[in-house]
């Protein structure tokens, strides 16, 4: 398991090092969510009642945008087929390198959601499910986002792309997430949803890696 | 391997071609006489009266969306297992035909709801996942586009399709598992149609012409696909004959 | 910066082992999802609520949702303006009362199931703002529909 854990903390010293951009997915993040009741109007009623929806696909957003940071790099300067013909497999090498993007992206996204909520006055019963969505749901957007930004690694100038072909997936993800945190607020609990969430979150877990890896690989040759 | 018989090209042009005028021959008669049973002949719906019409162009292109999509997901695990030449143009040509299904379905489906349910669209389930098939079938165009190298753009496009294809079953079964606005299904529930035979017919028919338009299509973009690359190869020939020899070789295993 | 040199030689142990371990880790997460699946779809998520639902759950007034069930037969009713009706929704154990103010459905009709969304008012009426009429998966020639009703034999919904 030794080297598995060198790639996940390889690529963390690596987020670390260029700057903070978890950072920068944290501030893109909050000013998404700032354009909301800027363009809608700071009507208290309305804003609380779209939060949870704008936190989600705000969230959904910033996910998709750092995606480019999960193997453009590493393709570029050749490292990323040192790790293919390391004798750890490729769909564990992916894996770590999710986890380690989804540790300096998505927590962040986390941590600042409940914050995000407060500003839109978002109703109180609701942070716990938020935040338990944001858990399960933040990992399945990283992984199901991996298979994108995989299957344009070799393509210039792929950021549109990545978006046409991830958000799709994404829908799901998104249509839990929300749904889970609307129905805790109207008491009708957000159980099903957040089993589903679980289960996206397995199910990507296991499979998009398998899937990015054969994207990867045939990028490489 | 008897299949790949099959997958020569070449050998693929010279037995699809026969096939081609029978394919519209059979489309032409299938799509007018259903069209004309299904505008003039079927009765009138109890209750939707005569919008229910709109169901025999509606239902078939529906189907067809989730059945292209079906091709290019077979063609895509063959592709990306068997590397069979034909596996890929059969996925990449599919996938523009699906597409245009799609948008059909959904059109005719918006037309139909509007007076029926009272609006032009809603989000439930089933509409939602067909509007996600149509973003599938567009990003795997986009994709395909992206790529230089037709090999290389063959099997990434097959691993995007072979993704996306969860999202197949979750249609069909949508609304079984959601309380969607959108009817379950009429024909292939269990218990089994439950509609007359004055219905059930032309909407066969038009199902089956729906079938056969598409195969035509799909083999005539096929045969173009197979004679765009044979251009490309003859041309990559003339400017630098070393590398083409490769692709040559890798483009057409016979 | 790359700690690659010392990845290798531990994992070349068994790779076989390995592989057949990994697998059945797979398999586990897989059967785990599908089973929250199954879980999950026990419990019914909803496109709407029935009037059932809102005697249960309690559903305040002044939070939107969708309400859905049956038109109760002989309940609508048009206001003298013209354009505000009010029907009953009932699941065939509660009943709601509706009031919707616009265009009705084409398929809108007594005995029909609907879906309505808005919000209950304090007197308990679902103050809707948009009906929808569900369809359901049978179609029946209309000439059919009448001769079944003519003789008795009529067991579809609505008139």
């Amino acid at each position: 398991m030794a080297p598995f854990f060198q790639v996940v903390r390889r690529d963390l010293r690596l987020a670390l090092r260029q700057g903070g951009s978890g950072t920068l997915v944290v501030i893109f993040f909050v000013l998404t969510v700032t354009l909301f009741p800027l363009g809608i109007g700071p009507e208290p009623m309305i804003l609380a009642r779209i939060a949870s929806g704008v936190i989600w696909v705000a969230a959904l957003l910033a996910a998709m945008l750092s995606l480019d940071r999960l193997f453009q790099a590493d393709f570029e300067d050749g490292s990323l087929e040192l790790l293919a013909l390391s004798p750890m497999s490729l769909e564990m090498t992916v894996l770590a390198k999710t986890i380690a993007h989804w540790l300096t992206t998505g927590v962040p996204l986390i941590i600042a959601s409940p914050l995000l909520a407060l500003l839109l006055g978002f109703d109180s019963g609701g942070y716990g499910v938020l935040l338990l969505a944001m858990v399960l749901g933040t990992p399945a957007l990283s992984f199901v986002g991996g298979i994108g930004a995989a299957l344009t690694v070799s393509i210039r100038r792929g950021g549109v792309l990545v978006s046409l072909l991830v958000l799709p997936l994404y829908i799901p993800i998104l249509i839990f997430g929300v749904s889970a945190v609307e129905a805790s607020v109207t008491g009708l609990g957000a159980r099903p949803q957040l089993l589903i969430l679980a289960a996206l979150f397995l199910f990507s877990g296991v499979l998009a890696p398998i899937a990015s890896a054969a994207a990867l690989r045939l990028n490489l040759e | 391997m008897s299949l790949h018989k099959f997958a020569n090209p070449a050998r693929f042009v010279r037995l699809s071609s026969p096939l081609l005028p029978w394919l519209w021959i059979s489309t032409a008669l299938l799509l007018g006489v259903g069209l004309v049973l299904a505008l003039f002949v079927a009765p009138a719906d109890y209750q939707q009266g005569e919008s229910v019409r709109i169901m025999y162009v509606h239902v078939p292109a529906a189907w067809m969306s989730m059945f292209v999509y079906s091709v290019m997901a077979v063609a895509s695990a063959v592709a990306l297992v068997w590397r069979h030449p034909l596996a890929d143009l059969t996925a990449k040509a599919s996938a523009p035909i699906g597409a245009a299904f799609t948008v059909l379905a959904l059109a005719t489906g918006s037309l139909w709801g509007q007076p029926m349910w009272g609006t032009w669209w809603v989000w439930d389930a089933r509409l939602t996942s067909v509007l996600v098939l149509l973003f599938l079938y567009l990003g795997y165009m986009a994709l395909w586009q992206a790529f230089d190298d037709p090999q290389k753009a063959g099997r990434a496009t097959a691993v995007l399709t072979l993704v996306g294809a969860i999202n197949v079953p979750i249609i069909k079964f949508s609304v079984d598992w959601w309380n969607t606005l959108h009817q379950p299904a009429t024909v292939s529930s269990l218990s089994g149609p439950s509609l007359p035979a004055s219905m059930l017919i032309p909407l066969l028919l038009m199902a089956v012409g729906f079938m056969t338009f598409f195969s035509a299509l799909l083999i005539i973009r096929i045969q173009r696909e197979i004679i765009a690359r044979k251009i490309r190869t003859l041309q990559m020939l003339q400017a630098n004959p070393e590398a083409a020899a490769v692709t040559a070789a890798s483009a057409e295993p016979s | 910066m790359l700690p690659s040199e010392n990845l290798p030689l531990e994992m070349m142990v068994k790779p076989k082992n390995k592989r057949l371990s990994l697998l059945v880790v797979v398999s586990i997460i897989l059967v785990a999802a599908v089973g929250l699946m199954l879980v999950a779809f026990e419990d019914n998520l909803i496109f709407f609520n029935t009037p059932t639902d809102i005697v249960e759950k309690e559903i305040e007034a002044d939070r939107r949702f969708r309400l859905g069930g049956l038109v109760e037969e002989e309940s609508v009713r048009r206001d003298d303006d013209g354009l505000t009706t009010r029907f009953r929704v009932t699941d065939l154990t509660h009943t709601v009362e509706v009031s919707f103010r616009g265009i009705l459905p084409d398929l809108f009709r007594e005995g029909q199931g609907v879906v309505a969304e808005g919000k209950l008012n304090a007197a308990g009426v679902f103050i809707a703002s948009e009906v929808l009429a569900k369809h359901d998966e049978n179609y029946i020639p209309e000439n059919v529909a009448e001769a079944l009703k003519k003789s008795g034999q009529w067991r579809g919904a609505g008139e």
